[in-house]
């Protein structure tokens, strides 16, 4: 039967380079011999002072790493800035791409809306965890073998040019709402003016379905401006808060689910623009638009949710 | 008063250098690993077996050692001893700690309580 003292020489040399294993192993099991009889020399027990000697001593592979002068860390303060760094910016938009477009190629197969709408977030969510599998692996390396990394050091030129305390910027909210007006304008300047030329005679195809005049296209212009409106309330509060994320949502859902029943309906477009075109006018190329068409309004609503909810998160921390 | 568990992390954090010190100074006589965590214990410098033993093989390493297997008595063990390249390392690190505690108590001096 092996000592515990063997097995714990043993334990400690699993990981120590080979060429040293046994000068240390020698040198190790005199320590150890030396403390348990240090100990029995004052009277205690041997067996009782070994594992005593053994439990001061602790963990064999930490003892192990210090003979080896290898740091118990997968990545250190060297690495870590730049790890994250690289991470935030892979995470931000990799992802999100990769599902946006996997979601769309499989709609473009089918009209399972649902279908599409999953293997995009599967794609999302598998790209993100390769990318952090891959990139810490590639750090945790990095950090084993002491590679220097030749990245520029920091200067105070980098400090961001915005006030920290602003999250919503007057760009930020120009640019929204620069889309927002084009986008409601659009409602009705379609109808007049498409550029989509009627087959016989001259002027335009609307592209929305008149008949929605009724009730839904208004609406739908009454839901984009009080967007607007959220623009600037969000704007002057510089700042994603929590009733800002509610409204933003509702404001959403209040957009995306009329386009989404319409579209399913196919009530969206005008029927007159859908028998212009030979390859739209094909119930199963109708099917794919409207399916293409409503995973990315699912997708886009999604996402906007996401990222109001995470810039939240941010403030509130 | 801070917490027990602060006041335990800057005390280590204070003492962490002087170990290097401390054992070279106490290597100018060679011992063997038990026998100098016990001189430096006795000189209050208490030291955790395992910082100690890989220290030395870790000072050795940077030349600042020398070492040798002593067979004659019961147990084989390995004698440290300071070298010469470690006797002028330690001059400077010696010279240094003595600024630091010249500075420390002209500061402690000049600050009014």
């Amino acid at each position: 039967m092996t000592s515990l003292t063997d097995r714990y020489v043993a334990a400690t040399l699993r990981t120590v380079p080979a060429a040293r294993r046994e000068e240390i192993a020698a040198e190790l099991r005199g320590s150890i011999e030396d403390m348990i009889d240090g100990r029995a020399a004052g009277g205690e027990d041997t067996t009782a002072a070994e594992r005593e000697v053994l439990t001061e001593l602790g963990d064999p592979a930490q003892l192990a790493a210090r003979y080896a002068d290898r740091r118990l860390q997968l990545i250190g303060p060297t690495y870590y800035l730049a790890w994250w760094r690289l991470l935030k910016l892979l995470l931000s938009f990799v992802p999100a791409l990769v599902g946006v477009v996997a979601g769309l190629v499989q709609a473009t197969d089918g009209d399972n809306v649902g279908g599409a709408v999953g293997a995009g977030i599967g794609a999302a969510i598998q790209t993100a965890v390769q990318i952090a599998f891959w990139v810490t692996l590639v750090f945790a390396v990095l950090e084993r073998t002491n590679t220097k990394l030749d990245l520029p050091a920091w200067t105070v030129d980098q400090l961001p040019q915005d006030r920290p305390e602003r999250q919503i910027t007057l760009a930020d909210a120009a640019v929204s709402i620069g889309w927002l007006v084009i986008f409601t304008a659009y409602l009705p300047l379609q109808h007049f003016l498409s550029f989509v030329p009627a087959r016989a005679g001259d002027g335009h195809l609307p592209i929305l379905n008149p008949a929605l005049w009724s009730f839904w296209l208004p609406f739908l212009m009454v839901v984009l401006i009080a967007t607007v409106g959220l623009e600037i309330a969000k704007y002057r509060v510089g700042r994603w808060t929590l009733p800002l994320v509610v409204t933003s949502a509702v404001l959403d859902l209040a957009f995306a689910i009329p386009v989404i029943f319409l579209m399913q309906n196919d009530r969206l477009l005008s029927p007159e623009l859908v028998a212009r075109f030979d390859w739209l006018s094909q119930p199963d190329n109708l099917d794919t638009v409207a399916t293409v068409t409503i995973v990315a309004t699912i997708v886009i609503v999604l996402w906007h949710f996401a990222e109001s909810i995470i810039k939240l998160r941010r403030t509130a921390a | 008063m801070a917490s027990d568990e602060i006041l335990r992390i800057h005390l280590q954090e204070l003492r962490r250098g002087t170990v290097v010190v401390a054992s070279l100074v106490a290597l100018r006589h060679p011992d063997y690993g038990y026998a100098l965590l016990q001189r430096l214990a006795a000189h209050g410098f208490p030291v955790d077996a395992n910082t100690l033993y890989p220290l030395l093989r870790r000072l050795e390493e940077q030349g600042l050692l020398t070492s040798e297997w002593n067979t004659e008595e019961s147990r084989p063990r390995k004698f440290y001893r300071t070298s010469a390249e470690g006797e002028s390392t330690l001059t400077l690190l010696i010279a240094d700690l003595a600024a630091v505690q010249t500075s420390m108590t002209a500061l402690i001096q000049g600050v009014e309580r």
